[in-house]
C-alpha cells in the first residue's frame, strides 16, 4: 500500500471537520464564508470579494439521531447528515447559505433549517428544469438577485469587475485542478482516485486561493513518484453526492481504479473554464447548465449519457460503477434506462446502493470484487 | 493435481480438496469469532479426512466474507465468483444460480464457461436470507431441515403479509397463539422467503438450467415455492449446496495452476 504524502496527510485534515484550518485562517482574516449545497450553484458568484464558498458535507457524521427526529424515514441520508451537522452546530461559522431546492429531500432541509436553526442570511436559487434561451434569461435573474442580496447583506462588492475577477481566479483554479485530473488518463496513473477524491473534496471545503498552492504541491509529488498504481480494472465512478474518499479507497482495494469521475462532487465535466464574453452573470448562468449534468433536468437524459460514454472512451475505463444514496429519486430513476444504455454500448455496469456515511464495507468488497472478476480483467 | 478452496461464510466455514476431477474431502464446521482460525480449522479437517497435510495442497483460493483473512490462501476470489464456478462444474448446463447464504442473498447469470456476466445481491436485510428462517424455524421449534420438510405437509397454508424479519416473526406468533398447524406456518414462512428471493432472480433474468447454491438450498420448502413462483424446475446439485462455493474455489484454484 502506497504511504499517504504530506499533502495527502493535509487534504485528509481538511475533511475531518466542515470548520477545517483553511476555512478558519480566511474567516480570521475578514473573509466570508457561504455554505452551498448542490453544484449547480456558481462558485465565482459566492467567491468575489471578501466571500468564499464552502460545499456543505458531514464527513465523518456518526448518526443523525437530532434529524431524524425532523425527516421523513424516506429522505435521504445526505440530507440527513447536513440537518444533523447543523443542529448540532457544525455550521456555526458558516455566515450565509445559498440553496437550489435540487430535489424534494433538499426543499426539506431547507425548511427545517428555516424553522430550526434560521440563518441570518439564505438564499435559495430557484432553478429550472429545462435548459433553453427563456431558462438562461430567468437564471441571469436569479443569479442577479443572488448577487444584490449578497452585496447588501455583507456589503461587499459584486459588481461586473469583481464578479469576472472571481471568474478569472475559478478558472485558473480549475485548470489546475483539472491538470492533476489528467494524470488520470495515462495508462499507468501516478495517482489513485482515493487520492485525486481527497484533494478534490479539500477543495470544495476549503477557500480557493488558499489551496492551490497545497494541490501545486501535491501535483509536484505525484509527477515525482518512481512507480505508478497498480490495478486490474479503470473505472468511472458515477452517481450523486460523493464524499467521502473512503468509498473510492474500498473500490480501490479490490483492484478497481477509479479514474473518472461523473458525480455531483466529481471533476467532470463539473471544472470546465467559464466562458469569459460580456456579462459575468450570463456567462455564470449558461456555466452553470453547461456544467451541469444532474438528473433533475429534463429532456437531458441522452446528453448525460452521451457524456459518460465519451468520458469513459476518454480515459478508457474497463467499467462503469454508479452509486447512489439510498432514497435518492433522481438518479434511483436515471439509472434504470442509464444502466441500460451503457450495457448496450458494450460498458459494464455496477449499480451500488449507498449510505452518505460510510458502511457495510465487506458487502461492498464483494460487490466490486466480483464486478472485477466478471470483466475478465 | 491436488487443490483446495476454503469458503469463510457469516455463519460457516466450508472446505473442498480436488484432486484433479475428484472431490478428495469435505469439511462444513461453524464459523468462529476469526475468520484464520475457523479457516485453519475446517482445512485441517478436510486434510486429514483425505489423509493430507498442507504441503500436498498446491494451490489454495480462499472466499466468503472473510476471504482476505484467509492466511494460507494462495488468492481470494468474491464469493459470487466461486458459487458460479462450483455451480457450473457441477451442473454444465447451468446458467441461472441462486445462492441463499447465512446472510445474504445472490442472484447471477453464468456464460457457457461458468463465469459470472450479470448478478445481484441483498445484502442489507434480512429478508430473503438464511437469517430469515432461522429465527422463524426457532420460533416454531424445528432445525432448518424440519422447517422444509413440515412445511411441504400444509393442509391449508398461510401466507405471512410481510417479508420483514421483525414483523414476520410477530405474525408466527400470531398463528402459533391462533393455534393454526405448525406446517401451515412453515409453509407461509418458506413461501414469504421465496416470493423475496423470487423478485431478486427475476432481476437477473431467468434462463435455464437454474440450480441453487447454499444452506437454504437443504429447505425442500423454500426450493419447491420457487419453482412455482418462477415457474422453472431447479435443478439439485450432486452435493451438500453448502459447499459449493468452497468447490467452486477450488476448481478456480485448479484453474490458476492450468487444470
Amino acid at each position: 500500500m502506497r504511504m499517504p504524502t504530506k499533502t495527502m496527510r493535509l487534504f485528509d485534515d481538511l475533511l475531518e471537520s466542515p470548520q477545517n484550518t483553511l476555512v478558519e485562517q480566511a474567516s480570521q482574516d475578514g473573509r466570508i464564508p457561504i455554505g452551498y449545497s448542490c453544484a449547480i450553484v456558481p462558485e465565482p458568484l459566492i467567491m468575489a470579494d471578501r466571500l468564499f464558498p464552502v460545499r456543505l458535507h458531514a464527513t465523518g457524521v456518526t448518526g443523525t439521531e437530532m434529524a431524524d427526529n425532523y425527516l421523513s424515514s424516506f429522505v435521504c441520508s445526505y440530507t440527513r447528515s447536513l440537518l444533523e451537522f447543523a443542529m448540532d452546530d457544525r455550521y456555526e461559522y458558516i455566515q450565509g447559505w445559498v440553496f437550489v431546492p435540487s430535489c424534494a429531500h433538499m426543499q426539506r432541509l431547507i425548511d427545517n433549517l428555516e424553522y430550526l436553526r434560521k440563518p441570518a442570511f439564505s438564499h435559495v436559487i430557484d432553478v429550472p428544469r429545462k435548459v433553453n434561451d427563456v431558462t438562461i434569461a430567468w437564471m441571469v435573474e436569479e443569479l442577479s438577485m443572488l448577487a444584490e442580496n449578497l452585496s447588501s447583506h455583507f456589503s461587499v462588492d459584486l459588481g461586473d469587475e469583481s464578479l469576472s475577477r472571481a471568474i478569472a481566479e475559478w478558472n485558473s483554479f480549475t485548470e489546475i485542478v483539472r491538470s492533476v485530473g489528467e494524470l488520470r488518463k495515462r495508462t499507468h496513473p501516478p495517482l489513485t482516485g482515493t487520492e485525486f477524491h481527497t484533494m478534490l473534496m479539500s477543495t470544495l471545503a476549503s477557500p480557493k486561493d488558499l489551496i492551490i498552492p497545497k494541490i501545486l504541491d501535491f501535483k509536484q509529488e505525484v509527477q515525482q513518484r518512481g512507480s505508478p498504481v497498480d490495478y486490474r480494472a479503470r473505472l468511472m465512478l458515477v452517481g450523486g453526492h460523493l464524499h467521502d474518499p473512503g468509498f473510492i479507497r474500498i473500490i480501490e482495494s479490490q483492484g478497481g481504479l477509479v479514474v473518472a469521475d461523473r458525480f455531483c462532487t466529481g471533476s467532470i465535466p463539473g471544472l470546465m473554464p467559464i466562458e469569459m464574453n460580456g456579462d459575468p452573470i450570463r456567462n455564470l448562468a449558461e456555466h452553470s447548465f453547461r456544467k451541469t449534468l444532474c438528473p433533475r433536468m429534463m429532456e437531458e437524459f441522452h446528453r448525460r449519457v452521451e457524456s459518460i460514454i465519451e468520458t469513459a472512451r476518454e480515459y478508457k475505463v474497463d467499467g462503469v460503477v454508479i452509486e447512489i444514496i439510498k432514497f435518492c429519486d433522481l438518479w434511483g430513476v436515471d439509472a434504470m434506462p442509464l444502466i441500460t444504455a451503457l450495457r448496450k454500448q458494450g460498458i459494464p455496469v455496477l449499480k451500488l446502493e449507498r449510505e452518505y456515511r460510510l458502511g457495510s464495507e465487506g458487502q461492498l468488497r464483494t460487490r466490486v470484487q466480483a464486478f472485477i472478476e466478471s470483466m475478465g480483467t | 493435481m491436488i487443490v483446495a478452496g476454503c469458503d469463510v461464510g457469516s455463519l460457516t466455514t466450508k472446505a473442498v480438496i480436488l484432486n484433479n476431477k475428484r472431490i478428495l474431502s469435505q469439511a462444513i464446521i461453524s464459523s468462529g469469532f476469526k475468520p484464520e482460525e475457523s479457516a485453519r480449522e475446517v482445512m485441517a479437517t478436510a486434510l486429514s479426512f483425505a489423509g493430507l497435510s498442507t504441503d500436498d495442497i498446491q494451490y489454495c483460493v480462499g472466499t466468503g466474507y472473510g476471504r482476505e483473512r484467509i492466511p494460507f490462501v494462495s488468492t481470494a476470489l468474491s464469493e459470487i465468483a466461486c458459487h458460479a464456478k462450483g455451480a457450473h462444474w457441477l451442473l454444465p448446463t447451468a446458467r441461472t444460480v441462486i445462492d441463499i447464504g447465512g446472510q445474504d442473498c445472490k442472484a447471477m447469470k453464468l456464460d457457457a464457461q461458468g463465469n459470472v456476466v450479470r448478478f445481484f445481491t441483498n445484502d442489507k436485510c434480512a429478508a430473503g436470507t438464511g437469517r430469515f428462517l432461522e429465527v422463524m424455524a426457532n420460533i416454531l421449534g424445528f432445525d432448518l431441515d424440519e422447517l422444509g420438510k413440515v412445511s411441504l405437509q400444509a393442509k391449508d397454508p398461510l401466507s405471512l403479509a410481510s417479508t420483514c424479519t421483525a414483523w414476520a416473526q410477530a405474525e408466527v406468533i400470531h398463528h402459533l397463539n391462533a393455534k393454526r398447524t405448525k406446517s401451515d406456518i412453515a409453509s407461509a414462512v418458506n413461501q414469504a422467503m421465496a416470493a423475496r428471493v423470487a423478485i431478486l432472480a427475476r432481476s437477473v433474468g431467468i434462463e435455464k438450467d437454474v440450480c441453487m447454491t447454499g444452506g437454504v438450498a437443504k429447505n425442500a420448502g423454500v426450493v419447491s415455492a420457487l419453482e412455482r413462483l418462477l415457474d422453472v424446475k431447479i435443478r439439485r446439485l450432486r452435493i451438500d449446496p453448502q459447499l459449493v462455493g468452497a468447490l467452486g474455489a477450488a476448481v478456480h484454484a485448479r484453474q490458476k495452476i492450468g487444470g
